[in-house]
């Protein structure tokens, strides 16, 4: 009887881990892709050094941060594929989301800053939980460049077109 | 350099394929390699455990509270005694290990049932006595259990069940979730009751032979099957707590065919005059007829 409740509650996590996480996820992709065009002016690179002709007026460091957790339903098939070893996707799109959101955040807080450029973009990930309800930090940083308004600097966004 | 802004590549980094197509492989596929190791171990441990010498099975009882305890009032202990002379003349049948020295328990409780375990010991309890008209249905159960220790089911279980604890205990804790682990360990249960059936079956087999070898017939397993029919939850495996026999033995229609065909292949009767309980035994019925 005990394990029968038992393995009732096990399904009902996973159907609930399954839908709530599906739900969520769809959502958050979509306010992703949504975000990721308005944020289409912010330039960010992975270079070390300003590109020609970029003469910067103003240096500093921009950051963007989540946290995102696993549910159920992906920490269980995660933990099932921990057997036989091969893709985790469950996994997979859990981190593609952590990472472009945390861009977007560090987009956001350069553009907040006046800033339309950010060079020598770099990641960090932190395990914050592992076991049932695994959580994952992002961490995105990067140096964000002011250029001198009289440096020709081919930007192809709306902005600079514009201007 | 001309600087561009790039929408961020989809579909190369996380896939769209529908994660429950994923589970279902990774479930049939873990479940399966449990059943498969649990039943390899099942078949092992069933395969040594009649081969460690007795010796090793009675020192580990030893340290175990005794199950075959004496009654503490003197109609308990003739009953005891009965019962003890009856598992001797069957015994005489059963070719046990010469170091196996039988201990026979009675315990005056309502309970509907007799088992066998580690340390060759043997247990009835009052309810299930109260229920048998003849000492040959009592024979049966009594054989039954005999058998049991003769091919020393009880430590075959017990080393099947720790084989199996240490490898699902493996399996779970190296998938680091412990709700996996769960339906895993629950799997590997369901293979350590269909064992049982099997070990019931080769201890009815043995059972017949000495019931045969004793009373020159096998009615005793007729009547003991007829009795377990009349029991509340008859034929059904579920049934009051009372009526344990019908959980741990349950009277399958194959258990049936089985004794039928054994009469059959063997030319034994199943008609012959059946022999009174003994005095003390036959008092039991009568204490809880009113």
């Amino acid at each position: 009887m005990l394990d029968l409740i038992e393995l009732g509650l096990f399904i009902t996590l996973l159907v609930v881990g399954f839908f709530a996480g599906s739900i969520v996820e769809k959502r958050h992709y979509a306010s992703i892709r949504k975000r990721e065009r308005e944020y289409a002016d912010v330039l960010a690179y992975a270079v070390r050094f300003p590109p020609d002709r970029v003469t910067p007026q103003r240096a500093f460091l921009v950051h963007g941060t989540v946290v995102i957790s696993s549910d159920y339903f992906k920490t269980f098939v995660a933990g099932l594929r921990n057997l036989f070893g091969g893709r985790v996707r469950t996994y997979e799109t859990l981190m593609e989301r952590a990472r472009r959101e945390a861009m977007l955040r560090l987009k956001h807080h350069a553009r907040s800053q006046g800033a339309k450029l950010v060079i020598c973009v770099r990641f960090e990930t932190t395990t914050i939980s592992t076991g049932w309800a695994a959580s994952i930090e992002v961490f995105a940083f990067g140096t964000a460049l002011i250029p001198d308004h009289n440096t020709a600097l081919s930007f192809p966004s709306r902005s600079v077109a514009a201007a | 350099m001309k600087l561009e802004n790039r929408l961020p590549a989809e579909g190369i980094n996380s896939s769209d394929e529908n994660p429950l197509k994923e589970l279902a492989w990774l479930v049939v596929g873990s479940l399966g390699a449990v059943f498969l190791l649990a039943f390899a171990v099942s078949l092992a441990a069933q395969w040594l455990a009649p081969r460690i010498p007795y010796k090793y099975e009675a020192r580990l009882a030893a340290t175990l509270p005794p199950f075959a305890t004496t009654p503490n009032n003197d109609a308990g202990r003739a009953v005891q005694a009965e019962l003890r002379a009856i598992a001797d003349r069957l015994a005489a049948h059963m070719d046990l290990p010469d170091e196996m020295v039988l201990r026979v328990g009675y315990r005056d409780e309502a309970t509907v049932n007799a088992f066998a375990t580690l340390g060759s010991q043997v247990v009835f309890f009052r309810g299930l006595l109260t229920k048998l008209e003849s000492e040959d249905a009592l024979a049966m159960v009594m054989a039954h259990e005999l058998a049991h220790l003769k091919y020393r089911h009880a430590s075959a279980a017990l080393g099947r069940g720790v084989a199996i604890g240490v490898i699902l205990s493996v399996v779970s804790s190296d998938l680091g979730s412990s709700a996996a682990g769960n339906v895993l360990s629950t799997a590997g249960l369901a293979t350590l009751l269909s064992f049982n059936r099997d070990q019931e079956r080769a201890a009815d087999d043995a059972a017949l032979h000495a019931l045969h070898a004793e009373y020159g017939h096998i009615g005793g397993a007729i009547d003991l099957f007829n009795v377990m029919k009349t029991l509340p939850g008859g034929q059904r495996e579920s049934s009051s707590a009372a009526v344990e026999l019908l959980r741990t033995h349950p009277l399958t229609n194959s258990r049936v065919d089985a004794v039928a065909q054994w009469a059959s292949d063997n030319g034994a009767a199943t008609d012959r005059p059946r022999r009174p309980l003994p005095p003390a035994i036959a008092a039991l019925r009568s204490v809880s007829k009113p």
